[in-house]
């Protein structure tokens, strides 16, 4: 459709004619007339005076004309809006406070709930993605596992062929690969899937075909690859004709049979996978474990999702599982691998494992964000609740302030109806106003906020959008358009209702006593959310402080680390270890280095290997959690800053390829020593491992050392028992994470190491390389980002709550002058003035805490996991927040209270 | 001389219908031909003459465009349009009859009541 010429026929239906027109048709209608009275024998002057007295001034002709074509109603509207700026830009402060409280409310809901709309809250981009469901086990697990959400192939297997509430079933593995293409090669996220991944969601090709069920048939057969629509587009510049050609994932040649459809990027939001390999695949993605040959029933490692049939509830479909699940367990746990380490205890607990489904739709980054982003969701909710009490006693207070000019506009003439109309369209304004520069903040906050969250190559092809989607905008335009009519309504009827002959005379004490109790009102829910606010405030800051404070417990700063995996590379377990070996020494002789540790599991990202120990002197004790373990090189303590408190660190000779044979060695740390070795010294002590394939017996391990508790996965945990192992003791050797402890800043060799790395070997990618403090900053961004939004929001609710609390007391103060005068003349000293106002605001401020304090203890019980280092109800956090509140709203009573004081009574009674 | 006329509410627009179905005329040409018409008996009241000139374009009854008058002054020149003529024929015998029946009624001796 073309828009000009239906938007130039929208414009002459308005306005037909325009006033120059209109004005020299009339000037020569005039004129002829004026000619003829001079043909007549007026003079000229005469003649020129009478056309005008029987015609009319030219100036108001286009008045006419538009009062004549009906155009009176915009161009009353119009004056209307015209006199609604003028008022606004008038009281200039007044206009802000409110558009800016508006635009506050309005942007920061906008931006917090579109962002949890979309990674919340939204569905897969696949057909029905209401019936997807992930199918997980929960309860004692009894073996390896990859992830909370995940189970074995030969369950998965199990589950696919003889369940009844699915129309069918598929699985997942998220792994890493390295791509090689022409002279290109990159580390990226792959997501082996099996052959009905595709089917089942309802994922079609953009180019080419996905992978069928044919593909995922049998082990290590179909060397096929589909890309990812994205990828596609910036990896290979949406070539046509990639499909048909071969690209190496690993090292082995896969052939590209297509590309999935656009917006399409797997079933984990957060981590776009970038390329589908059929699950039969897994022995040449993932070199070093191959769950799909092990047929061991207890190592989980797919994500496995069902689509429910139509007509069957998520409760219906679990229901109907759990006997399976149950009968499936029945087999595994008369099992060699479950019987030899098990107890009969153990046996009866694991027959309890129940099936549980989520949606389809949930994911890490999902259930990690859910509880913050809910959270700050509440906290721009009270933000919005009290920019919109700002907004309702403003209004108020003008209404109130502008009874005089209504009066007088009333007694002149004016309609009561163009009188709401006129106040309705200064809400509008501000309403509009405040809605505009509200989204253009939402706009740019969603954006910072998605960086904040995502990781840096991650938010930068996160398909979550800073523009809203079009349910929130209208829910939040309309909200706004609701306050500003209630709230401009109100004070617009009362307005002009106005009892002219009170207001004229300045009596308008006698006519908005309703208004001021009202106003009265909104002051002490400001003063009660505020308080709110400002406690979550304090308890959020001091959360962030004291994780920020405490640290892991070994000095951060000067350490840089960084990951590598030649395995990746198709290096054998030889050259592998090799290049283990010389790294260690190259960058021993790094100059800025101070020392260098090696360590197989990284260290605060959340991850651990967990595993089972076996001993003589715990047998049968039950145990609440596996012990933390680890592979790390020597110097690997001493780089981190952790004291050996007894026993030995490792040593060069202890770093040997003993594949879990005898004597082996272990470091400890205090938690384990205790769990294992109450009152005993634990060097000397001996243990082993569970583990179905290498099981390494309780005799072999023999504890050398003994270190002090330090965390391990994150910095909220109490140490786990830990237990470390000389690096080469692994059966295979594949990632390894490398710390250095350097002399200068970090920073400042990050590129020296970069060039170094690459001439040490130019064809193994260093990835993840950043300073410890950086990685403990990224981990902490969601303590941050609450903290430092709810300390904002906090201020803000205070210095509004402040605003509300002087505008009511001011204008009381204004309506009692003359009380005040009185009682002054009576001898009334300062003081006693400054407390009669003071008590009426300090009556406010109480009634606000006794709504506050309660409503503040029970929602922080809400917010328990988010806090770290203190109780939800401290007593320091809320009698801080409180006295800080009162102190400011006492502040803000205060100047009011003195402007009382110093009334003159000669001339507030003179004003009678 | 004789007694100028009030007109009743409505019946101006009518006038200049009429006044315009004789040709085209300007603003100006239109009062006068009214003026003309009716002797000099009628009063037009300020303001209200280009109201209904206005009222009457925006209806669509007369079309207005700019030309040249005869002492070649730019003028803009009324005609009427096809609803404009329907509308004058409507209301022209509207009127008649009304003025018939009205008419009637006034003459009406007593003894005929």
């Amino acid at each position: 459709m073309n828009l000009l010429p239906s938007i130039r026929r929208l414009w002459h239906s308005i306005a037909p004619r325009t006033s120059s027109d209109v004005e020299e048709e009339f000037l020569s209608t005039l004129d002829a007339y004026q000619e003829d009275l001079v043909r007549k024998g007026y003079p000229d002057e005469e003649a020129r005076r009478k056309a005008r007295i029987d015609l009319g001034q030219v100036a108001s002709q286009n008045e006419i004309y538009r009062a004549a074509a009906g155009l009176r109603l915009f161009d009353e509207l119009g004056g209307d809006i015209r006199y609604g700026l003028r008022t606004l830009r008038k009281n200039l402060l007044f206009s802000a406070v409110a558009i800016l409280s508006l635009a506050l409310g309005i942007g920061a809901n906008t931006a917090m709930f579109s962002l949890l709309d979309q990674v919340v809250l939204r569905l897969l981009p696949v057909s029905h993605p209401e019936q997807l469901v992930i199918v997980r086990e929960t309860g004692n697990h009894y073996g390896n596992s990859f992830g909370a959400d995940t189970i074995s192939w030969p369950m998965f297997e199990d589950l696919r062929d003889n369940n009844r509430v699915f129309s069918g079933m598929f699985c997942r593995f998220p792994a890493t690969v390295n791509m090689g293409y022409g002279a290109r090669a990159a580390q990226i996220p792959a997501e082996l899937v099996s052959g009905s991944y595709f089917p089942i969601l309802g994922v079609g090709a953009a180019l080419g075909r996905t992978i069928a069920p044919d593909d995922d048939a049998v082990p290590d057969s179909q060397s096929v690859v589909v890309l990812s629509y994205s990828f596609w587009r910036s990896y290979f510049d949406s070539d046509r004709t990639i499909v048909g050609r071969t690209v190496a994932l690993n090292g082995h040649g896969m052939t590209v049979i297509g590309v999935a459809q656009s917006g399409f990027d797997g079933v984990e939001l957060g981590v776009p996978a970038k390329v589908f390999v059929p699950i039969m695949m897994k022995t040449e993605m993932t070199p070093h474990s191959d769950g799909l040959k092990d047929r061991r029933r207890r190592l989980s490692w797919v994500t496995a999702y069902g689509r429910l049939k139509s007509g069957v509830s998520v409760e219906q479909a679990q229901l109907s599982l759990q006997p399976l699940l149950h009968g499936i367990l029945e087999v595994e746990a008369q099992q060699p691998e479950f019987t030899r380490n098990t107890t009969a205890q153990d046996r009866e607990l694991f027959l309890r494992n129940r099936v549980e489904l989520l949606s389809g739709s949930e994911n890490g980054l999902r259930s990690y964000m859910r509880r913050p982003l809910w959270l700050l969701v509440a906290l721009t909710g009270a933000v919005l609740l009290l920019a919109c009490a700002n907004l309702a006693n403003l209004l108020l207070a003008r209404a109130t302030a502008r009874e005089r000019e209504l009066a007088v506009r009333l007694a002149i003439g004016a309609g009561r109806a163009r009188i709401v109309r006129q106040l309705l369209v200064e809400s509008l304004l501000l309403a509009g106003a405040g809605t505009i520069l509200g989204l253009a903040l939402a706009f740019l906050a969603a954006r910072i906020l998605l960086r904040i969250y995502l990781p840096a190559d991650a938010a930068a092809e996160f398909v979550v959008s800073p523009i809203p989607d079009g349910r929130v905008l209208a829910f939040v335009v309309g909200l706004m358009f609701l306050t500003s009519l209630v709230f401009g309504l109100v004070p617009a009827f009362r307005g002009s209702r106005t009892e002219i002959t009170l207001a004229l005379k300045d009596r308008s004490s006698a006519v908005s006593a309703g208004s001021i109790s009202l106003r009265r009102m909104m002051v002490g829910v400001q003063v009660a959310l505020s308080l709110l606010l400002l406690f979550g405030a304090g308890l959020f800051v001091r959360t962030l402080r004291n994780l920020e404070s405490l640290g892991p417990g070994f000095p951060t700063d000067h350490l840089l680390t960084f990951r590598v995996d030649p395995s990746l590379n198709g290096y054998s377990d030889e050259q592998t270890k090799s290049f283990y070996q010389r790294l260690d020494v190259n960058l021993k002789n790094m100059p800025g280095v101070a020392s260098v540790g090696f360590s197989v599991m990284p260290i605060l990202k959340g991850i651990a290997w967990q595993n089972a120990i076996v001993g003589k002197d715990f047998e049968g004790a039950p145990i609440e959690e596996q012990p933390v373990l680890n592979h790390v090189g020597p110097g690997y303590f001493a780089t981190l800053g952790i004291p050996i408190l007894a026993g030995r660190d490792f040593a060069a000779q202890d770093v040997g390829p003993r594949n879990w044979r005898h004597d082996t060695y272990a470091v400890i740390n205090e938690n384990f020593a205790r769990q294992y070795f109450p009152g005993r010294n634990p060097i000397g002590q001996r243990f082993g491992l569970v583990d179905e394939m290498v099981p390494v017996s309780p005799q072999d391990i023999e504890v050398i050392g003994v270190i002090p508790d330090r965390k391990y996965r994150d910095l909220r945990e109490t140490p786990p028992a830990q237990a470390y192992f000389p690096y080469f003791e692994d059966a295979h050797f594949r990632f390894m994470n490398i710390y250095l402890r350097t002399q200068a800043d970090p920073h400042l060799i990050e590129n020296e190491l970069r060039e170094r790395m690459r001439h040490f070997d130019p064809h193994v990618p260093i990835v993840g390389l950043q300073a410890v403090d950086e990685q403990i900053g990224f981990s902490l961004r969601t303590e941050r980002l609450v903290a430092s939004l709810s300390a904002v929001f906090g201020g803000l609710a205070t210095l509004l709550a402040a605003i509300g609390l002087y505008g009511v007391l001011a204008y009381t103060v204004t309506r009692r002058t003359r009380e005040f005068g009185l009682r002054v003349a009576l001898g009334a000293l300062q003081r006693d003035v400054v407390w009669l106002v003071m008590r009426d605001g300090l009556i406010l401020i109480a009634a606000g805490l006794a709504v506050g304090v309660p409503l503040a203890f029970a929602l922080s019980t809400l917010v328990r996991s988010q806090i770290f280092g203190l109780r939800p109800h401290d007593p320091v956090t809320l009698v801080s927040s409180t006295v800080a509140l009162a102190l400011v709203a006492c502040l803000a009573g205060l100047i009011p209270a003195l402007r009382a004081s110093r009334v003159d009574p000669l001339q507030s009674l003179r004003n009678e | 001389m004789t007694k100028p006329v009030e007109l009743p509410q409505g019946t101006l627009e009518m006038l200049i219908l009429k006044a315009v179905s004789l040709g085209p005329l300007h603003g100006y040409g239109i009062l006068l031909r009214i003026q003309q018409i009716s002797g000099e008996r009628l009063e037009i009241l300020q303001g209200s003459f280009y109201t209904a000139v206005y009222r009457l374009e925006r209806r669509g009854w007369i079309k207005g465009a700019w030309g040249h008058s005869e002492n070649s002054r730019r003028a803009r020149f009324y005609s009427l349009s096809t609803a404009g003529a329907r509308q004058l024929k409507a209301e022209t015998a509207k009127w008649t009859d009304m003025a018939a029946v009205v008419a009637g009624i006034l003459n009406t001796k007593t003894d005929e009541v």
